[in-house]
């Protein structure tokens, strides 16, 4: 039984089919990338399985029951939590507050007993600190200790990306999205974080969906990737076969194949991720 | 000191504090003069009002404008199931009457008497009734909250402050119509509703502690951080599991609520229940006080109340009649604050030239106009008189606006006072050991690197490449640039007073 599975999903926006027909499978304890062109459908992807948009056709399945037609939020109850490309967090309230909030949909508590703090909240609060560390400690002591109590907004890009993989963690899904986890992050910090993705699937158990323009990122940790150009799948398999595709280097890499190593960063991390992606190119070159 | 006995310290000094406020009302109530015994009665009621505002306002982040409605509802039904037996004969025997026997029945002394609780039917029990009054009215205005916040799901930002206001609007014009005259008795209200709470001290300050009590519990609990979390982002909030609809319709209900129970006292203020009590101007004093003393903070709500019953309150000289004279020179007295301000808030942003040439410009203008004032006290152009009705009103507008453009996040912004803050304790503020570490990790790695290319290539990096990848590793370093943070601002300018 796969974890996640897309069906024939189509979404169109007026006149514009942004997925054709798109589908795949996720397996438990797989790691699968989606890759593609800037504007190939990825994040429209993401949109649809998490409930942000509904899919014009199609379905798609988590434990092969359907989410489509809930709310975002039913959705993660259900089991599957996202990251934003362009960062969403609660920038004014704390890091603990960041991952303390996406636990607040388990706590099946009424209103008045938060307030009036009994026994049983309290013991709920107390649980919920716990689970918020252990996912922050995932990243490293970098964001215990003081950091737990700063605000969001004093944080570097970097710390802010993966406060916000902490924060989809602590939903406690079993399948995360991740777009474009490592946009606007140095090499070093790169490979910390494929490291990071990696252990959140052999510790934690996670099924992870990845989007992501690292082409090294990609090739290290993916277990399958899917090509997307149009919003349609033009390729599907392990890495190499997907690189060394016609279809795929024609579509996405162009005539240029022999760069497909070099890891293509797209320019679609954004506007604050524009000046480190150039830190990148500066330090990939340095050493040799 | 460990988090147990900071609680402990942190409940006894807000014990302490709770006593001596007592003791202060204690003494006020005693000598202070019916005025000020009033204004503070005002603060409290107002109190309560703003602080239930602020939490759709401030935590939730939704502009609501209807609370005048809620409290409408609220007033009407305490005032109606409290009002005493007299009042009742005085309206039914009026000829204008809109009431029918079954609502002037409607009271919570008959349902004891009904019920055969006599004790609490005695005048010394009436505290009894009022509170079971405040209460009904409470739930009714609730009920009103959800029926305004359930269809506004759908809306957000602007237009949702928009359909709020209208509610507000028809809340307050229905009440008048044929369908509720029986209940509101038209426009002609009641009187004669018992003032020994709305004006008691203990009655008003008691129920705002407990506004307090329950907003701040909520606020800094897991149902009050996913009201913020709807604030700073509803997509994202979302995303993480939390239900739109219901943390907005819990916010709606549970602020309709206490804005019903601050229309319970505020008729009991008032002696009467009359729909021109209920103005939009009472969300407009709210909505000041919220801008004033900080969006999103209780206590800065309060601090805002306590400048707007001050300006409403004590600010009648600015109504009174006075010569031209003293007007023209009041307006030069103005405009030379203003100029004034303008260049030490230059100073304090570090704006160059400090003295700009408007600046100066307008404290000349100022300057000269008072100066006209004084020496031409006699002249033919200033003889008469001019009386400024709703001068307080428009000093409260020109507040906001000051507010709006040199500190908009209001006083306190989002902090809320706290012990810790007083006695400075951080926790966000890095021991020696935790910087060190935090150095170490943000890139001693990649400055080893560097240092190995450097060392290899002829010609070294450019310095900005190797400074970059640090950035935010110190938060103490990007305090100076970020707007937001106050500690920074406040330290730049002890550093200014320090140098001068």
């Amino acid at each position: 039984m796969a974890m996640l599975s897309v069906r024939h999903l189509n979404k169109s926006f007026g006149g514009l089919q942004a997925i054709t027909n798109l589908s795949f499978d996720v397996e438990p304890g797989e790691i699968v990338s989606v890759i593609g062109p800037n504007g190939a459908g990825k994040t429209t992807l993401f949109n649809l399985i998490t409930g942000v948009y509904t899919p014009s056709s199609g379905d798609v399945l988590l434990e092969d029951r359907s989410v489509v037609g809930k709310r975002p939020n039913e959705i993660v109850d259900l089991g599957i939590a996202r990251t934003f490309q362009n960062l969403r967090l609660f920038t004014n309230l704390s890091v603990l507050d960041n991952v303390l909030i996406p636990q607040h949909h388990k706590l099946k508590l009424p209103w008045w007993k938060s307030v009036l703090r009994t026994p049983g909240y309290r013991r709920a609060e107390a649980e919920m600190h716990e689970k918020g560390l252990e996912k922050l400690a995932f990243f490293g002591p970098r964001l215990m200790s003081f950091r737990l109590h700063q605000p969001v907004y004093v944080l570097s890009y970097a710390n802010r990306r993966r406060t916000e993989m902490a924060r989809a963690m602590a939903t406690e899904a079993k399948v995360l999205l991740l777009d474009e986890p490592s946009a606007g992050m140095n090499p070093k910090e790169t490979k910390e974080i494929t490291q990071i993705i990696r252990r959140m699937r052999d510790e934690a158990g996670y099924t992870i969906l990845l989007v992501e323009h690292k082409m090294g990122l990609v090739g290290e940790i993916s277990d399958r990737v899917v090509v997307l150009d149009y919003g349609r799948k033009i390729a599907e398999g392990s890495y190499e076969q997907v690189v060394n595709d016609p279809t795929v280097l024609e579509a996405y890499l162009g005539k240029r194949a022999a760069d497909q190593d070099e890891g293509l960063d797209g320019p679609g991390g954004g506007a604050a991720g524009s000046d480190a992606s150039a830190g990148d190119a500066g330090e990939e070159r340095a050493p040799q | 000191m460990s988090d147990g006995t900071k609680r402990l310290r942190n409940l006894l000094l807000t014990l302490g504090v709770g006593a001596i406020v007592a003791v202060a009302l204690a003494l006020v109530g005693g000598t202070g003069g019916a005025k000020l015994n009033d204004s503070l009665a005002l603060f409290a009621i107002w109190g309560i009002a703003a602080v239930s505002l602020n939490l759709i306002n401030g935590t939730t982040g939704i502009l609501s404008l209807g609370h005048h409605g809620f409290m409408l509802v609220g007033g009407y039904v305490t005032a109606l199931l409290i009002l005493p037996e007299d009042a009742r004969q005085r309206i039914s025997s009026s000829a204008r009457s809109e009431m029918t026997p079954f609502t002037l029945g409607l009271s919570v002394e008959g349902w004891f008497d009904a019920l055969g609780l006599h004790v609490l039917t005695t005048p010394e029990t009436l505290w009894v009734r009022f509170l079971i009054a405040l209460f009904f009215g409470g739930l009714v205005a609730m009920a009103f909250g959800l029926i305004v916040g359930i269809p506004s799901l759908r809306l957000k930002g602007d237009y949702l402050a928009i359909v709020t206001f209208g509610f507000g609007e028809i809340i307050r014009l229905t009440a008048s119509t044929s369908l509720f005259k029986p209940f509101t008795n038209g426009a002609l209200g009641y009187s004669g509703v018992p003032s020994d709470f709305g004006k008691s001290l203990w009655w008003t300050f008691a129920l705002l502690a407990l506004t307090l009590f329950v907003m701040t519990k909520l606020k800094y609990s897991s149902h009050g951080r996913a009201l913020q979390a709807i604030r700073e982002d509803e997509i994202a909030a979302e995303a993480m599991g939390i239900g739109l609809a219901r943390h907005k319709v819990m916010a709606f209900a549970l602020s309709a609520f206490f804005a019903g129970v601050a229309g319970g006292l505020w008729v009991s203020y008032l002696s009467a229940a009359r729909l021109d009590f209920f103005l939009f101007f009472l969300t407009f004093f709210f909505l000041v006080a919220i801008s004033v003393g900080g969006t999103g903070s209780y206590t800065g709500v309060l601090l805002g109340v306590a400048v707007v019953v001050f300006v409403q309150q004590y600010g009648d000289p600015l109504e009174r009649t006075y010569s031209l004279a003293t007007w023209f020179g009041l307006i030069g007295v103005l405009i030379l604050a203003a100029g004034i301000g303008a260049g030490l808030y230059r100073r304090d942003r570090r704006m160059r030239p400090v003295w700009h040439p408007l600046v100066l410009g307008l404290i000349g203008i100022g300057a000269a106009t008072l100066l006209v004032a004084i020496v031409g006290q006699n002249w033919a152009m200033f003889d008469g008189t001019f009386q400024a009705f709703g001068m307080r009103r428009i000093l409260l507008a020109v507040l906001l606006i000051v507010i709006m453009a040199v500190r908009p996040e209001g006083i306190m912004g989002r902090a809320e006072f706290s012990w810790a803050w007083l006695l400075r304790e951080r926790k966000d503020q890095p021991s020696d050991e935790e910087r060190a570490q935090d150095a170490w990790l943000s890139g001693s790695e990649m400055d080893k690197e560097k240092e190995r290319a450097r060392a290899r290539s002829d010609d070294p990096l450019p310095r900005s490449l190797t400074e970059e990848e640090s950035p935010g590793a110190h938060p103490l370093l990007e305090r100076g640039t970020k707007p937001k943070s106050d500690g920074g601002r406040r330290r730049k300018r002890g550093d200014d007073e320090g140098s001068s």
